[in-house]
């Protein structure tokens, strides 16, 4: 996959948590999926159309996805409610609405819909590609140092 | 400074009013589309309008023509809150009357400039 078609999606991942959440996160070893399988326990799916077609997913195990719930409502949460699958949207939404900007800068014109929330662990998802997935892990500091990962798994052809 | 919030969706409301804390701006009644606000405004009094775009019922854009068509309500500064950079969405709003527009994602800063410039652009 031509390099300009994974640069949009990182600056995005990098811009949203900067900004929304005052967070820096930091891209490790990008993996190749040949299996659409969630990365996380709660997953926000965004299917992208336009000149290119594809989809993005940003996923993150539970207490990851409560620390980001925290950070981006300011309310404390326990456990994956229904409250905490809405700003996993919410965040996928803003981070796809990210990458298309930096594709549209790149040439590149998208359209999304509205993206969907899956709960569990190892849950199967059909990208739209008959390409690999690409899966960035960003790692990202919660409470007494510790880090949790965002996934930002994407197929685009 | 009591802040009127414009969005469909809780979770986004839930958002900017954590943004709006930031900057120690914590007055905040909500509405859940353009028509829900006109109520709101019918029944409180605000210094400020942060409104989404897309919303059923009656949209932002929708919203903010009312506003600026009122007497009373255009003197209340107006910003229009988008996901995207949307070109001709903007333009309308700008014809429309809006007092500044931001675009998701933004900082607390990056807000509290945007009012600053919307509560200048109608004289408070």
């Amino acid at each position: 996959m031509d390099v300009k078609y994974i640069n949009p999606f990182i600056a995005a991942a990098q811009t949203v948590f900067k900004s929304m959440l005052a967070i820096d996160v930091k891209m490790g070893k990008p993996i190749i999926k040949n299996k659409g399988v969630a990365s996380g326990d709660v997953t926000g799916i965004m299917g992208l159309v336009g000149d290119r077609k594809g989809t993005l997913c940003i996923s993150f195990h539970e207490r990851g996805a409560l620390f980001v719930f925290k950070t981006l409502i300011g309310d404390e949460c326990d456990k994956l409610g229904p409250e905490v699958v809405d700003a996993i949207g919410e965040l996928t939404n803003i981070i796809s609405g990210q990458a298309r900007k930096e594709f549209e800068q790149a040439g590149v014109n998208l359209s999304a819909a509205i993206p969907m929330v899956v709960v569990g662990k190892n849950t199967e998802m059909n990208f739209i590609t008959a390409i690999p997935i690409i899966s960035l892990p960003f790692s990202f500091s919660v409470n007494n140092g510790d880090h949790e990962t965002m996934y930002l798994d994407f197929s685009f052809e | 400074m009591r802040v009127l919030v414009v969005d469909d969706f809780a979770t986004m409301r839930k958002i900017v009013k954590n943004v709006l804390k930031q900057i120690n701006l914590d007055n905040v009644v909500e509405a859940e589309n353009g028509k829900h606000a006109l109520s709101v405004l019918n029944e409180d009094s605000v210094d400020l309008i942060i409104s989404d775009w897309m919303m059923p019922e009656m949209t932002g854009i929708e919203f903010l023509k009312v506003c600026k068509g009122d007497e009373e309500k255009k003197k209340i500064p107006f910003i229009m809150v988008t996901a995207e950079g949307q070109k001709d969405s903007v333009m309308e709003a700008i014809k429309s009357g809006v007092d500044n527009y931001i675009v998701k994602p933004f900082t607390p800063e990056k807000l509290k400039e945007a009012i600053d410039k919307a509560r200048a652009r109608v004289g408070k």
